[in-house]
């Protein structure tokens, strides 16, 4: 048999776990996406392509709108911060690289939700903070359950994902890239715009991509930090699975939501596809 | 990643051709799947099974945190040489949810509505009055009880607490008296220390309430009034929260729309109780029961009935009324609450007031009205 | 050769980002030891939320559900996604670009995607949720964490020697099973690892996927948080983070021990040595 018949088999343990256990699941969401709820909120199938007309609802366009907009700035928050870390670690870490890097990633083996907690914490009104702000006779500010906090707590959660790639593209660039350009370009901001920051880009879209994505779907930051006026569309989904008892509704949004995503994957993808070809050209 | 195993290379277009296919695949196959399966009304055979009265495992007990004496828990526990594992949730409709999961669940404490709703579906187990002996105890308190209008004969429940819901507050932050309204969950004074429930129930019943609409009503206007108002009230609003006690305790409430024994249990936590009251609103307050219940899927019903009969026992009733802060209908056991109505007489309720009180008790909704109200909170949370 | 003059402006932007990055972890470590109720004010050392954590019968068991469920998950998922690795490097079939899209997709859906799905499946077929149905959700979802590093490493490999191997009389199971693997350990393991730590993090898909008990710590976490805050939470948060970090620990150090010096660090940054 040929090599590639033999390896072929290897496909299947994995293959078939994927297909039986990650794609018949969605297709089970988008069965249901189209179903209905009986009395006592069991989903039953149907056609009932109105869900996804609900979806679309002036009322929660905002959800759906405001979930984009804080991943948006989340996505920002941990470039503007991540991308100067990452920088100075890959450039001037010299021998403490690596362990810069690992000091990076571990905050984030500790539970997401002990570290949302841990920020519940520090911002309540007779948290941490306020704490301080009291004993230096400043009265106490409202940080919990405001779109800061929730914004906030999704930068903290997402930070590492940034980074990473963007260091990984940092630390692969050629240092005499960075010479020449200041041979070219003479100042520092110059050099920066015209060498790094392209030859690094692919690095800033991974991040991004890494970041934006599990940002719009997540309820944890805006469910423990976030108020009355912070519901994404994370929550949304979570709430008509848990107490709306509208597991149809919830899985169009579902639906709706990962396509929405796939978009910008896609997008991703053809870039990077597109980069890696005229690298090797 | 420019090529693709085969050596083509990726394209936009490759990529949602293959992807599409994968996806249109997975539905069918999902949704064949689907058709075998469904969800069917149960039989009323489940709810005949026959159940005695022993130690058949240990307990998985289904309830609000902060709603039974742990000490009384911990006595049962020791007295019978079984562990209980208690398992919260923060509403009715979080709890159908858990029991829609699958999951499993031997003594469940469902409100009278949902008690209704459940016993029409064939989910709960009928209860041989026989093997609880303190059965009479609860039944015998009012005829209320023993034929109750969610429960015809107490087939399948015995009542656990009575309750009502209305406006906690600390007069040491927003002074000595309210207004004696639901308005009073607006007091701008207050504005960012106010807690709604977070229970469509309450929160779109105070709203109709407050708007002089019924308290059940299905009018879908009336409902998209109460929709308007509670969103209106969002601005001055801490959060939504049924974890009432948690919130009054540690500081982040000054108002919060509260269940009446919660009171006493705050009060009973704090360093100064004093400065914790309870009023009722003169548009009208809910007025309810909650129940035992045990589902048909339990796995140890036996312990279940045990730790009924247990919590019936009026030396443990008393106990637990004294920590709740709720009245158990149990005729030996009640006079604990009337220390409580003493220190703070806005908190009562009686067994008249349940009989009397048709209007302002929650009662279960057919499908297409329950979607409406589940809607309307829905529109009300995510605004 | 001048550098750039160390610019002070980066240098502190990067302190104030570990300052800040730590800040929480400091606060749960440190309160863990605090001796009173109080999440505000550190007033003495004490031991008693670690002994309250430890004494609580449901916390002990979600923690031992926690480390089963995380164990299962790695071996399931390193089995599942090293195959995988092999067939989409070495096999040119016309499923393989199917497989390739099967394997990414999982590593882009949102977690409660991920959650919402697995929930329907199990309970319109019927399966009452339980340990076995965390595991099977979380391997899904860990398998293409296995396949990517293990995909990266396997395809920088040389050839030659499984080649000679095989002139030398090996089948290619054989040659596979002496020469290829031993020399993929390294990148096996720490991908295993670190899907163990994955897994035991893990909090949105336990949530959806697990049954009334034992659960997850991660989700009794939750539970926790939820209905009335307690100090416990920060010693098993700070226990939670030592078990990660010597997780992390044997999955950068053994690849090291095990002569492949580079690949622990690696692994987390990405790059695809």
């Amino acid at each position: 048999m040929t090599a590639s018949r033999f390896w072929a088999r290897f496909l299947l343990p994995g293959g078939l776990w994927l297909l039986l256990l990650f794609a018949v699941p969605l297709g089970l969401t988008v069965a249901v996406s189209f179903g209905t709820t009986n009395e006592l909120g069991l989903p039953i199938y149907g056609w009932h392509p109105e869900n996804y007309k609900h979806v679309f609802d002036p009322l929660f366009v905002p959800v759906l709108w405001r979930s984009v907009l804080y991943a948006a700035l989340t996505t920002l928050f941990c470039l503007l911060l991540g991308y100067p870390v990452a920088y100075t670690i890959a450039r001037f870490g010299g021998r403490w690289k690596n362990v810069l890097i690992v000091a990076v990633v571990l905050p984030f083996f500790v539970n997401y939700l002990v570290r949302t907690y841990a920020w519940v914490t520090i911002l309540s009104d007779d948290g941490l903070l306020n704490h301080i702000l009291g004993s230096i006779g400043l009265s106490s500010v409202r940080f919990l359950n405001t779109p800061f906090a929730v914004i906030g707590g999704l930068t903290y959660g997402y930070l590492a994902f940034m980074i990473l790639p963007v260091y990984a593209a940092l630390d692969r660039m050629d240092p005499a890239l960075i010479e020449a350009g200041k041979d070219l370009y003479g100042t520092p901001s110059r050099t920066f715009w015209h060498v790094t920051w392209p030859t690094t880009f692919q690095g800033v879209l991974g991040g991004c991509v890494l970041v934006f994505l599990p940002a719009v779907g997540d309820f944890v930051s805006a469910q423990l930090l976030g108020g009355p006026n912070t519901f994404m569309v994370g929550n949304l989904i979570q709430q008509q699975f848990y107490e709306g008892q509208n597991w149809p509704f919830g899985s169009a949004l579902t639906i709706v939501m990962m396509a929405f995503l796939m978009v910008w994957m896609v997008f991703y993808l053809r870039s990077a596809a597109r980069a890696a070809r005229e690298a090797a050209a | 990643m420019s090529n693709d195993p085969w050596g083509r290379p990726i394209t936009r277009r490759s990529l949602i051709q293959r992807g599409a296919g994968l996806a249109l695949g997975a539905s069918a196959v999902g949704g064949l799947a689907a058709c075998g399966v469904g969800s069917q009304k149960a039989s009323t055979q489940a709810t005949e099974k026959v159940v005695k009265a022993q130690v058949d495992g240990n307990l998985v007990y289904f309830n609000y945190s902060e709603y039974i004496d742990p000490g009384v828990l911990k006595a049962f526990e020791k007295h019978y040489n079984v562990k209980v594992t208690q398992a919260y949730y923060d509403g009715m409709a979080g709890m159908m949810s858990k029991l829609n999961s699958g999951n499993v669940y031997d003594v469940i404490f469902p409100s009278a509505e949902y008690l209704d709703r459940l016993r029409k579906a064939n989910r709960l187990l009928k209860i041989d009055h026989s093997q609880l002996r303190n059965v009479n105890q609860a039944l015998e308190f009012s005829p209320y009880f023993a034929n109750p209008w969610y429960d015809p004969g107490a087939a399948h429940s015995v009542p656990y607490t009575m309750y009502t819901t209305g406006i906690g507050w600390r007069s040491d932050k927003i002074g000595e008296t309210l207004t004696g309204s639901w308005a009073d969950l607006w007091n701008e004074k207050a504005k960012g220390k106010i807690f709604v429930l977070d229970d469509y129930q309450e929160a779109l019943g105070m709203g109709n309430l407050r708007n002089g609409f019924d308290l059940n009503t299905t009018d879908s206007g009336q409902l998209s009034k109460t929709k308007q108002l509670l969103i209106g009230q969002k601005p001055l609003l801490r959060g939504y929260s049924t974890d009432t006690v948690t919130n009054m305790t540690n500081g982040s409430a000054w108002i919060h729309h509260i269940w009446n024994g919660d009171i006493v249990n705050v009060r009973n936590q704090v360093k100064n109780p004093e400065v914790f009251k309870f009023e009722t609103a003169k548009e009208g307050i809910p007025i309810g029961s909650d129940t035992f219940a045990i589902p048909t899927n339990a796995a140890h019903p036996g312990t279940a009935l045990l730790f009924i009969d247990w919590m019936l026992q009026p030396e443990n009733a008393a106990k637990n009324i004294e920590y709740i802060g709720y009245p158990m209908p149990n005729k030996d056991g009640y006079s604990a609450f009337s220390g409580l109505v003493k220190e703070q007489p806005s908190i009562n309720v009686t067994v008249e007031q349940l009989q009397a009180a048709n209007k302002y008790q929650f009662r279960d909704l057919p499908q297409a009205d329950l979607q409406l109200w589940n809607d309307t909170w829905t529109a009300v949370k995510a605004a | 050769m001048k550098e750039f003059d160390r610019p002070r402006f980066l240098i502190l932007v990067t302190v104030l980002f570990y300052v800040l990055l730590f800040a929480p972890i400091l606060v749960v470590a440190l309160f863990s030891f605090n001796s009173t109720k109080s999440l505000a004010v550190f007033q003495g050392f004490s031991l008693r939320w670690y002994r309250e954590f430890f004494n609580d019968a449901s916390l002990r068991s979600s923690l031992v559900a926690s480390l089963e469920i995380s164990a299962v998950t790695m071996i399931l998922a390193t089995f599942l996604g090293t195959t995988l690795a092999f067939g989409l490097v070495r096999a040119q079939v016309r499923v393989s670009p199917v497989a390739n899209i099967l394997m990414l997709v999982p590593l882009v859906t949102p977690e409660i995607v991920a959650g919402v799905s697995a929930l329907l499946l199990f309970t319109q077929f019927n399966v009452k949720l339980s340990l076995l149905t965390v595991m099977l959700a979380q391997t899904t979802f860990s398998i293409s964490y296995v396949t990517v590093v293990v995909r990266a490493r396997l395809a920088a490999l040389n050839r030659e020697q499984e080649d000679a191997a095989m002139d030398l009389g090996a089948t290619r199971l054989g040659a596979l099973r002496l020469v290829t693997l031993p020399a993929l350990w390294p990148a096996i393991l720490s991908s295993g690892l670190l899907v163990f730590a994955l897994t035991f993090d893990d909090f949105v898909l336990s949530f959806f996927t697990s049954g009334v008990s034992p659960q997850p710590l991660p989700v009794r976490i939750y539970s926790a948080i939820r209905f009335g805050i307690r100090p416990t939470i920060n010693a098993v948060g700070t226990f939670m983070l030592l078990i990660s970090l010597l997780i992390i620990g044997l999955a950068i150090a053994l690849p090291w021990l095990l002569g492949d010096r580079r690949a622990g660090f690696r692994l987390i940054t990405g790059d695809e040595g």
